[in-house]
């Protein structure tokens, strides 16, 4: 079985930089997986979630995407492997969510970019999907950032891709469309597709993925099922703060709490 | 209301052919003496010379220039990733001033004879050539000092490009403190923006200058789209960011260089047009570059045609810079202020 997607001892500096924000990382994705990225901030994910998307050139290592290096695809045949949703998504785009959505056709298009009865039957369903049907006619600079952000992962998802990059995917949304996009995952992994997804929320990241990576200073400090990654030892030496990790007795997942002090 | 692709277009075409129309009209009837259509045509004089000598060159010059400016507006604005880039912003007009201030100055010199000479083989003059050549020469050193980290950053180059602008209008000024004032004269009338009457061979070839941009922005307009999404938003979906905003750049330029060796410096109808435009037709390019072609002609030929109206009984005319700025700055700020 090959991997959707191969990470193989990555390094990548940033211009100007004295050291790596990625450094040595290695990581895969199955089909029918989610792995999730965590880690504290600066710790290079969103720098690792660019690499595996062929936006950046590792001065080292190698991202495959199902078996063919990054580097060898062309910019179309990569759109058409892998979906990205930056972090940031933005704000003053005149274009409705409908128009929006669409664009994640493009890398199936030709020259003149003219969209098919195809491309607007799967734009309209990864409008469903990411529950923004109701938002089709509205422009996107009038939605709110919740909203704004199920937009783009409805682009995410028309652009049909067998991985998913999610680089921080639950940014905005309440607890309902956290779920809503969870679920959704698990549907396409059912498929045979896969995702990566950067998250912050450890206690979702333990919920919704297969797989988590620990990120520390562009290297990763473990990896393996959420139970063996999210170690309150582990977690709270990486993120500097006393960190509880208690089993749900309903599910068996692991539930992630910081210790506050009252 | 329905905003899908096609019901745009429709819209566009709807509300654009008829005022192109009206444009046309007005453009070739409306001037300082009555014209007789029949006369014209039946070669009667003076009125078939001047429908067809004078009215008819200048309606073409406006509609090419508007078309033109309008067009480079919706490019820029969309590498900008700014609705109130103005094609201009990019140090244009920084850069041409000075280049016609440097060529007005010489002109008197040997130099300026050696120029001229060189110049003459192309039907332009010096001065023409000068203000388009500093026009993209300003835009280059804009676009290199506008990146960063390799990319070009849209704040920066917008910032760079005011700051470039304000420098260069004090190289002119001082530039205009050592020329005659009838040359000094002349170099303002060329920077408000003036439509002269070009032969039919320079309106054929500013033609297919213009045409050229027009239709490889037309082609790049899907990409131009996802530009919106931010470089790492369009590079995910295939985009190649940084060859497309070279192209689009540089179909720009010529589309702006072009304009300012026929007209000079004609403001506001890159920013204005663009922006009226996108209210009916809206934001996917794929129309609205098309669209701004003629929303932009019409503007032009209507700006061209209302200053020979208004200002008939003072036996003058203002260039038509200065209408499209006194028309095209509280239309902006209408327009600006009209949308949430």
């Amino acid at each position: 079985m090959t991997a959707l997607l191969d990470v193989v001892s990555l390094h990548y500096r940033h211009p100007g930089h004295p050291a790596d924000a990625v450094d040595g990382a290695s990581l895969e994705v199955n089909p029918g997986e989610v792995v999730g990225v965590i880690g504290p901030n600066a710790a290079g994910k969103s720098t690792l979630a660019r690499l595996a998307c062929g936006l950046l050139t590792p001065s080292s290592g190698e991202v495959r995407l199902s078996g063919r290096p990054v580097a060898k695809l062309s910019r179309q045949e990569r759109a058409l492997r892998v979906a990205f949703l930056p972090q940031q998504q933005p704000n003053d785009l005149l274009f409705t969510a409908r128009e929006v959505a669409l664009m994640g056709r493009a890398p199936h298009l030709g020259l003149w970019a003219l969209e098919g009865s195809h491309d607007r039957a799967l734009a309209e369903a990864a409008l469903v999907e990411a529950d923004a049907a109701a938002l089709a006619e509205r422009p996107v600079s009038q939605l709110s950032g919740g909203e704004r952000q199920r937009v783009f992962l409805a682009r995410a998802f028309a652009q049909d891709a067998a991985l998913l990059v999610l680089d921080e995917p639950t940014a905005g949304l309440d607890l309902a469309h956290q779920v809503l996009l969870v679920n959704a995952l698990r549907r396409r992994s059912r498929e045979g597709r896969g995702a990566l997804l950067v998250l912050h929320d450890l206690a979702l990241a333990g919920a919704a993925c297969d797989r988590l990576v620990l990120l520390v200073v562009g290297r990763v400090a473990a990896e393996g099922t959420p139970a063996e990654v999210l170690q309150p030892d582990l977690l709270s030496r990486t993120y500097g703060t006393p960190v509880d990790v208690v089993c749900d007795p309903a599910t068996g997942q692991p539930l992630v709490a910081p210790r506050i002090a009252r | 209301m329905k905003r899908s692709a096609a019901a745009r277009a429709a819209m566009a075409i709807a509300v654009l052919l008829p005022i192109a129309l009206v444009a046309l009209v007005a453009g070739l009837f409306v001037g300082a003496g009555n014209l007789s259509l029949r006369a014209a045509f039946s070669g009667v004089e003076p009125d078939a010379t001047v429908l067809f000598r004078l009215r008819l060159p200048r309606v073409l010059l406006a509609a090419e220039v508007g078309a033109a400016l309008s067009v480079a507006g919706v490019a820029l604005q969309a590498l900008l990733r700014n609705p109130l880039a103005d094609p201009f912003i990019f140090g244009l007009s920084g850069g041409a001033a000075v280049g016609t201030a440097i060529a007005v100055a010489l002109s008197g010199t040997f130099v300026g004879a050696a120029a001229a000479a060189a110049a003459s083989w192309s039907g332009l003059l010096p001065s023409q050539i000068a203000a388009v050549a500093g026009a993209l020469c300003a835009a280059l050193f804009v676009f290199m000092l506008g990146r960063a980290r390799g990319q070009l950053s849209p704040e920066r180059a917008l910032l760079v490009g005011v700051v470039f602008n304000s420098f260069a209008s004090a190289v002119v000024i001082s530039v205009e403190a050592v020329l005659r004032p009838e040359q000094a004269q002349s170099v303002l009338l060329w920077l408000s923006g003036t439509l002269g009457y070009e032969s039919a061979p320079v309106l054929l070839a500013a033609g297919v200058l213009i045409l050229i941009p027009v239709l490889v922005l037309t082609a790049l307009a899907g990409r131009l789209n996802l530009l919106a999404l931010g470089d790492d938003g369009a590079a995910a979906l295939g985009v190649d960011v940084a060859s497309t905003r070279i192209i689009a750049f540089v179909a720009a330029s010529v589309a702006v260089g072009v304009s300012v060796a026929l007209t000079g410096l004609v403001g506001f109808v890159g920013l204005v047009v663009p922006h009226g435009v996108r209210i009916v037709a809206g934001p996917d390019h794929r129309i609205l570059v098309p669209a701004a072609a003629l929303g932009g002609a019409a503007f032009l030929v209507l700006a061209d045609a209302g200053s020979r109206v208004l200002f008939r009984g003072l036996g003058m005319e203002p260039p038509v810079g200065a209408v499209t700025a006194i028309v095209g700055a509280p239309v902006f700020v209408l327009l600006l202020r009209s949308r949430r």
